[in-house]
């Protein structure tokens, strides 16, 4: 398997606080009402309890990205050294199919330069030996980059409820489910 | 819900109107007498401006439509970029047809650009069922663009063929009337038998006054006249149309897209 990056979200310590949302916007100053990481809250048929648990997310960097495939223009490149999808915004024309197309919703719509945008990994954070702003950013280490061609999947799973499956494209995202808080009770004395 | 894409509403039902105008015109050329040169040319000529009309339309919807030419970049791939490519090449079969056919018909080539407009439907079909909406990530779109254009087809017809073609333009469109209202009904309550998108997407459009208005003003009320006229008018083609349009943006703005529901059972 060639080298392919992708996010790691574990859902069991993400507290929907939204930090690596902001830290994205705040690297990129994306236009108001774009965002390339959303924050997911479980519904309850997902999670049941009081509190929630969530899920966040930007683009999958899928192994046969559906953006990739129905762009007109050929915007889209996946690298070949780490398998990140990139969006050349140059050659755009704005005709808005990879975001009809995406099943995960990550390309957006730039309503001011009028073309079609997303998460690239921050590749040049990566290319420097950074980590991506949302992973240095989460307080709580709930989200990761990793590598899948070496990947200890024990304990991960692909296709999270809330999350929908799409083994055509494989997208290169993991997930470690939240687990319901365990209730402690006083033992009665007898 | 989404956004009703008026210019692709525009472009898919212009451009499918004119492939049904050529493939009907094409095909009573082959099963008929009907050689009267006059009026297929009038119906080739119809076609192309109604055609530049949907293509006029569709780079509305493009953020940069400068860069309208690029999208035939990708022809590898992107059915997006075959479907430019098809509907360019059929633009200019039907000119071509014009010129050709200015004192004799042409059967071969007639067929030809018919078969050029079924190859632009197919594209269409592709590139308006991605995986991102599993109601419709099938056949669905080909079959109800494929409808469009022989429900236009067959009705704009009517404006311009002979006396001796109007009984067969009648019994299409009496045939393709009672297939679409059965495939228009049917589809949604099959979708909620699906998933929960697909369930959502037959929630909305089920609930939409567009769809009802659809079915009632561009199926329902054509088939009555049909019947209660006795016969074709050539103005149904409006009535027609308009319910094609209402149905379109149904399609594009009620159909739901997957990543609505992330963080809920799909």
């Amino acid at each position: 398997m060639k080298k392919q990056l992708g996010f790691l979200v574990d859902s069991d310590r993400c507290i929907g606080c939204f930090t690596c949302a902001m830290a994205c916007k705040n690297q990129y100053h994306q236009e108001n009402g774009v965002v390339w990481r959303e924050v997911y809250p479980l519904k309850e048929e997902i999670y049941p309890h009081k509190e929630r648990a969530f899920y966040s997310l930007a683009c999958n960097h899928c192994e046969n990205p559906a953006c990739l495939n129905v762009c007109p223009v050929e915007a889209y490149f996946k690298r070949e050294e780490d398998g990140v999808v990139v969006h050349e915004q140059d050659k755009c024309i704005g005709c808005g199919n990879c975001i009809r197309s995406c099943p995960y919703g990550a390309p957006r719509f730039n309503p001011v330069l009028k073309k079609a945008e997303k998460c690239s990994l921050c590749h040049q954070r990566l290319d420097a030996g950074l980590k991506p702003m949302c992973v240095l950013s989460c307080p709580v280490e709930a989200i990761q980059v990793i590598e899948l061609s070496t990947l200890d999947t024990t304990g991960l799973v692909h296709y999270a409820p809330g999350f929908p499956k799409q083994p055509s494209l494989n997208p290169s995202v993991r997930f470690r489910l939240p687990k319901l808080p365990e209730v402690v009770r006083r033992k009665n004395h007898e | 819900m989404n956004s009703y894409e008026m210019p692709l509403v525009l472009f898919t039902v212009f451009s499918q109107s004119a492939i049904g105008l050529v493939v009907l015109s094409a095909l009573r050329q082959v099963g008929g007498p009907d050689t009267d040169l006059r009026s297929i040319r009038t119906e080739w000529l119809a076609a192309g401006f109604v055609l530049l009309a949907g293509l006029t339309a569709s780079v509305f919807h493009l953020g940069h439509p400068s860069g309208m030419v690029r999208a035939l970049t990708n022809l590898g791939r992107a059915w997006l970029s075959r479907e430019a490519l098809t509907t360019t090449i059929f633009l200019a079969m039907v000119a071509a047809g014009l010129v050709l056919m200015r004192k004799k018909n042409n059967l071969w080539f007639s067929l030809a650009t018919a078969a050029v407009g079924l190859l632009v439907l197919i594209a269409m079909g592709m590139t308006y069922s991605p995986v991102s909406f599993p109601a419709v990530n099938n056949a669905l779109p080909f079959v109800f663009f494929s409808l469009t254009a022989l429900l236009l087809g067959s009705s704009a017809g009517l404006m311009f063929v002979p006396e001796s073609s109007r009984p067969m333009l009648t019994r299409v469109l009496t045939g393709s009337l009672i297939v679409a209202l059965v495939i228009y009904l049917l589809v949604p309550c099959i979708w909620l038998s699906g998933g929960t998108i697909m369930k959502q997407t037959a929630g909305l459009w089920l609930a939409s006054p567009l769809y009802w208005t659809r079915i009632v003003i561009g199926l329902v009320l054509p088939l009555a006249l049909v019947k209660l006229l006795k016969g074709t008018q050539a103005w149904l083609w409006a009535v027609i149309l308009i319910g094609e349009l209402l149905g379109r943006a149904v399609f594009f703005a009620d159909t739901v897209h997957t990543a609505v529901n992330m963080g809920g059972l799909y």
